[in-house]
């Protein structure tokens, strides 16, 4: 049993990564405005189709890593422009019947355009195949998401914590009203922070389009596990999704070892435990939500 | 002189609906729709107290409503109860689970107190899934409809009948919800709402209250589910889900959580607005998430509420509820029996 | 705060709008009134995960409508079929079935995909009295279990498709068997099924995986198979999680080290693949190109293929001869039966041979309603042939029914077939 342990708790880490990747965009635009997107599977699966259209001409992955979630950040502009403006401030829960109505007409959309069977998405042929680590594999796709990862959160937290912008962004966080009357234009701080969000869905959907099928509706497969990250590892904190991430995915594999048809139900335990325990996560902030 | 308008317009729609199947007949909606839209409506009844008078938004009622649909499904399968007893047997089911989970529920507020009752249900639906030499697992558990004895009635329930019946049990249960929420116990669910930590300080156990609300969402929901099961002779997991317990939400928020017909009329537009748009168009999905859409823009207390608002405007907001009922009473009783020494 | 304030301008507006969607229904044209038409009720799903199996299954369908009705329909009526979304849910499945016959008046009832559904419109169907042709539901259960006089199933039984392939594989793969198995009643069935197939062949498996439906992530599983190094490796999901887990695997090298293999493999999900994962050796249940499956050219399997590729632009799946035969069947049980009556059109369907799309004859068996017709096995070429790259299966293999079905005598201990009187 113990040479197995360690080849799944390599592969929970390395799940763990690729939760935290799909759940950051989620726990920051929930942080600042209160709003669950339940659009964020539709958002990481825009990801995966702009990178698939972007291969499909044959732009190199590396560029494609960058310009799908550029797209799709653009298309959450357009969101939340539209449509999120109303909802800040309301009830959490109207948030959540508007973007379930967005992704609801995503998910048509796709499949309007895209068709409704899944479309074929590789790795570039460098990421394809594993890295050996003694006795056991670990696909190279793993370990680059879980690089990516730590790439894209040290940046967020350069531009949370070294910025002037950021700055503000986080004082929006801690106290709205106030960094307004200080004469800062919440409604820009608003919109940023919703498409950094997309941003980061985006480039979660364009790594898990590598690893997992892509069609219309690939992507809800993908927003509870974001949700009980972000639960668990606590609203308002990058370490949280990060901690959040490796939890649920440790747990995950660690099921798959002894009890694998609970593999699912675990990450719901668990979050149960964390709410009796300590609701507001491992690291997250206390009174986000009353 | 408000509320004796309340009352007509709610006797109106009750009178209406006991038109039902010839309205429907006249509109190509299927009588069967018709009776899923008042069991439904019954299920989000019971969110609606919770989530619209308590200001605890429960996630997990689908376990409770597939917990009564297993719950008559099973005693009918198992122990060929008749049609009667299953559903109190569904409506038990729902309240053990209620009762299992409660203790924890009442350990939170808010959006923890939603997500507690999400992962609780998450896990009643991994029982029934998993468990399927009892349950049927995914392929689900087909049972009869047993035939109902009571009064005039005999013999096998046919479709309008089973409306009937769920029409009946809507009438009790709408009535039912009227009544508590005018009574002191609902008037302290609002203060509850309002500010719980006042009603503490006036001596009163709020967890208690709580606690019963739950236990009334449970009857609801289990009385819905085991209807919704016996309906369709067919019990399945996805009762269970989180997407289930989703839709009771939105349609309670859709229709105006706080109002009483709130839940019957996002029950209509779930699930004939679902019915019907899904037959017109096979991109149905674009229409119901944009009609969503539209409504959380235009009706910012839901459809009712918006409505009520609106009718409202120019009247002076109903008064908080500054001390419960229950208070009151208590505080007078106490009195009373202070001056008696 | 930005309030919005509700006018009764609006609300006025608002009862005028919703009325009249709600009231649209009335003003449809009611199908199934006109004498001259028959109609046919479809339960498919145009939406959720299964949406592309429903598509190709309502094509094949069409293709069929549009044959009998160039024929001069059935009984001098014209064929129509009415079309509902099961969106995935079994009491979806049931409420539309429910509509499609009462207020469509269709006469009988095809579909589903999901096993789940096809149970639970069955039994709509047998309180309804109307013919149920479950086209692409495989669990056991609607031919074993639940089986009833009204429904009839054209695709495989797993019990078929685990013993066609099994014997091919064992023979092919050696006898350490992993196997994947999705942990609900089609995937339970399955797994029965092999092992069932691994007691007969002296087959050991080794490990048996039981993942919930919902997972995503194969890798743990896929680490656990690294290390326990089978001789084949058996995956039994479908769907989303079919193409994960190839997809996955094929990251884990393990699609080059170890043979892969399964009951089931959809033409859709290898399309879906990308052409690094499309491996292994799989059951299927009809292949366009095939002489095992439709026969040489100028057969009514081939024709079926060309003319479904001119129609559609696409290469026509298991699914779209699932489709085909279900309406071509319901059909020629009406016009054989000179009745819609589902008491009549049944009994002419049982036992009753045919020739189709496919080799050889096939029939309905009378004691569980399950189309008698060979089960065929597959490797996957993953760039197809040349000038033909959707060419994603080379048959080496086919089994006749009566081999790997399960025996009348067996199955009556799980069903038996009454009429009502």
């Amino acid at each position: 049993m113990l040479e197995h342990l360690a080849p799944q708790i390599v592969n929970g880490l390395m799940l763990g990564a690729f939760y935290a990747s799909v759940a950051i965009g989620l726990s920051l635009i929930m942080n600042l405005t209160g709003v669950i997107n339940m659009a964020h599977g539709s958002l990481l699966t825009l990801g995966g189709y702009f990178a698939f259209m972007l291969a499909a001409i044959g732009t190199p992955f590396a560029i494609v890593l960058i310009a799908a979630p550029i797209l799709t950040a653009l298309v959450g502009l357009a969101i939340e422009r539209g449509l999120m403006r109303p909802l800040y401030g309301r009830d959490p829960l109207y948030s959540l019947l508007l973007t379930f109505g967005l992704s609801l007409i995503a998910e048509e959309v796709y499949r309007l355009i895209w068709g409704s069977n899944g479309v074929p998405v590789s790795a570039p042929a460098a990421l394809q195949g594993g890295v050996s680590f003694g006795s056991f594999q670990v696909p190279t796709i793993q370990l680059f998401t879980a690089a990516v990862l730590v790439i894209a959160m040290s940046a967020l937290w350069l531009f949370l914590n070294r910025t002037r912008f950021g700055l503000r962004l986080r004082a929006a966080v801690q106290d709205t009203e106030m960094i307004a009357a200080l004469g800062t234009n919440t409604q820009v701080l608003y919109m940023v922070n919703f498409c950094l969000g997309v941003l980061l869905a985006g480039l979660a959907g364009v790594l898990a389009a590598t690893q997992l099928g892509l069609n219309p509706t690939s992507g809800n497969a993908l927003l509870m596990p974001a949700f009980v990250t972000v639960i668990v590892g606590g609203m308002g904190s990058l370490l949280g999704a990060l901690a959040g991430g490796l939890l649920i995915g440790m747990t995950i594999s660690l099921m798959t070892l002894f009890f694998p048809a609970a593999s699912d139900v675990s990450m719901y335990v668990i979050m149960a435990v964390i709410l009796l325990i300590r609701p507001r996560g491992l690291f997250g902030e206390e009174g986000l939500f009353g | 002189m408000n509320q004796n308008r309340g009352i007509f317009a709610g006797l109106a729609v009750l009178v209406v609906l006991a038109f039902g199947p010839a309205i429907g007949g006249r509109m190509n909606i299927d009588t069967s729709f018709l009776a899923e839209v008042l069991l439904t409506a019954i299920a989000a009844m019971g969110v609606n107290l919770l989530l619209g008078y308590t200001g605890l938004p429960i996630f997990g009622n689908a376990a409770l409503f597939g917990l009564g649909a297993y719950g008559a499904g099973l005693s009918i399968k198992n122990w060929h109860v008749g049609f009667l007893v299953s559903i109190l047997l569904g409506i038990a089911a729902a309240l053990v689970g209620a009762l299992i989970i409660a203790p924890f529920l009442l350990r939170r507020r808010n959006i923890y107190f939603g997500l507690l009752s999400l992962a609780f249900g998450q896990v009643f639906y991994f029982i029934a899934y998993r468990y399927s030499d009892l349950t049927g697992g995914e392929d689900g558990m087909s049972f009869a409809r047993p035939p109902l004895n009571l009064g005039p009635i005999h013999g096998t329930v046919s479709d309008t009948l089973m409306y009937y019946v769920t029409y009946a049990l809507f009438v009790v249960a709408t009535v039912a919800f009227w009544l508590i929420v005018r009574s002191p116990f609902g008037r302290t669910l609002v203060a509850i709402k309002q500010n719980e930590l006042r009603v503490r300080y006036l001596g009163l156990n709020a967890d208690r209250f709580i606690l019963v609300g739950i236990l009334i969402a449970a009857v609801y929901a289990g009385l819905a589910g085991a209807l919704y099961g016996l309906l369709l002779r067919f019990a399945f997991p996805l009762l269970l889900d989180w997407h289930q317990s989703g839709n009771f939400i939105l349609m309670t928020m859709l229709g105006g959580a706080g109002t009483i017909f709130g839940p019957l009329v996002g029950a209509i537009i779930f699930v004939i607005g679902k019915d019907v748009i899904s037959t017109i168009t096979p991109a149905w999905e674009i229409v119901l998430g944009a009609f969503f859409i539209a409504c959380v823009l235009g009706f910012p207390k839901g459809i009712l509420g918006s409505i009520g608002a609106a009718l409202n405007r120019g009247r002076a907001e109903p008064e908080e509820e500054l001390v419960p009922a229950v208070a009151i009473d208590q505080a007078r009783a106490k009195i009373q029996s202070d001056s008696v020494q | 705060m930005l309030h919005r304030t509700i006018s009764r301008k609006t609300v006025l507006k608002s009862a005028v709008a919703a009325t009249t969607a709600f009231g649209i229904p009335a003003f449809l044209p009611r199908i199934g009134d006109a004498a001259a038409e028959l109609a046919i009720g479809l339960v498919e799903p145009t939406t959720g995960i299964y949406a592309t199996y429903g598509e190709y299954e309502r094509a094949g369908i069409a293709m069929a409508v549009d044959e009998w009705n160039a024929r001069g329909g059935v009984m001098g009526r014209k064929v129509v079929t009415v079309a509902e979304d099961d969106a995935n849910d079994p009491g979806v499945g049931v409420q539309k079935a429910r509509k499609l016959v009462q207020q469509d008046h269709c006469v009988a009832l095809i579909g589903t995909i999901n096993s789940g559904i096809s149970l639970s419109v069955s039994g709509a169907a047998n309180s309804l009295g109307v013919m149920f042709m479950d086209s692409g539901g495989h669990t056991d259960d609607v031919t074993g279990k639940n089986c009833n006089w009204n429904t009839f199933r054209v695709c495989h039984s797993t019990w078929m498709e685990t013993h066609a392939t099994g014997v091919d594989l064992a023979q092919r793969f050696g006898k350490k068997w992993y196997l994947i198995t999705p942990d609900y009643a089609f995937g339970h069935s399955l797994y029965d099924g092999y092992v069932d197939v691994a007691k007969k062949l002296g087959v050991e498996i080794i490990a048996n995986d039981l993942v919930p439906l919902t997972l995503t992530d194969f890798s743990p599983v896929l680490t656990k198979v690294q290390a326990a190094k089978p001789s084949l490796l058996i995956v039994l999901n479908q769907g989303d999680q079919f193409v994960n887990a190839l997809k996955q695997a094929s990251a884990f090298g393990i699609a080059k080290s170890t043979p892969i293999g399964g009951p089931q493999c959809e033409l859709e999900a290898v399309e879906a693949l990308p052409v690094e994962a499309r491996v292994g050796f799989w059951g299927v249940e009809w292949y366009y190109d095939s002489p095992l499956s439709v026969g040489p050219a100028g057969t009514p399997g081939r024709k079926f293929a060309a003319d479904y590729k001119k129609r559609y632009g696409k290469t026509a799946s298991a699914r779209s001869a699932f489709g085909y035969i279900s309406m071509d069947r319901v059909l020629w049980s009406m016009a054989e039966a000179k009745s819609t009556d589902a008491l009549k059109t049944c009994r002419a369907l049982e036992n009753s041979k045919f020739n189709s799309i496919f080799q050889g004859s096939a029939y309905f068996r009378k004691e569980d309603h399950q189309l008698m017709w060979p089960m065929l096995i597959g490797e996957i070429q993953p760039n197809g042939t040349p000038g033909d790259k959707d060419n994603l299966f080379k048959i080496i293999g086919s089994q006749p029914a009566d081999k790997v079905e399960q025996t009348v005598a067996e199955k009556a201990k799980v069903c038996t077939i009454t009429y009502p009187s």
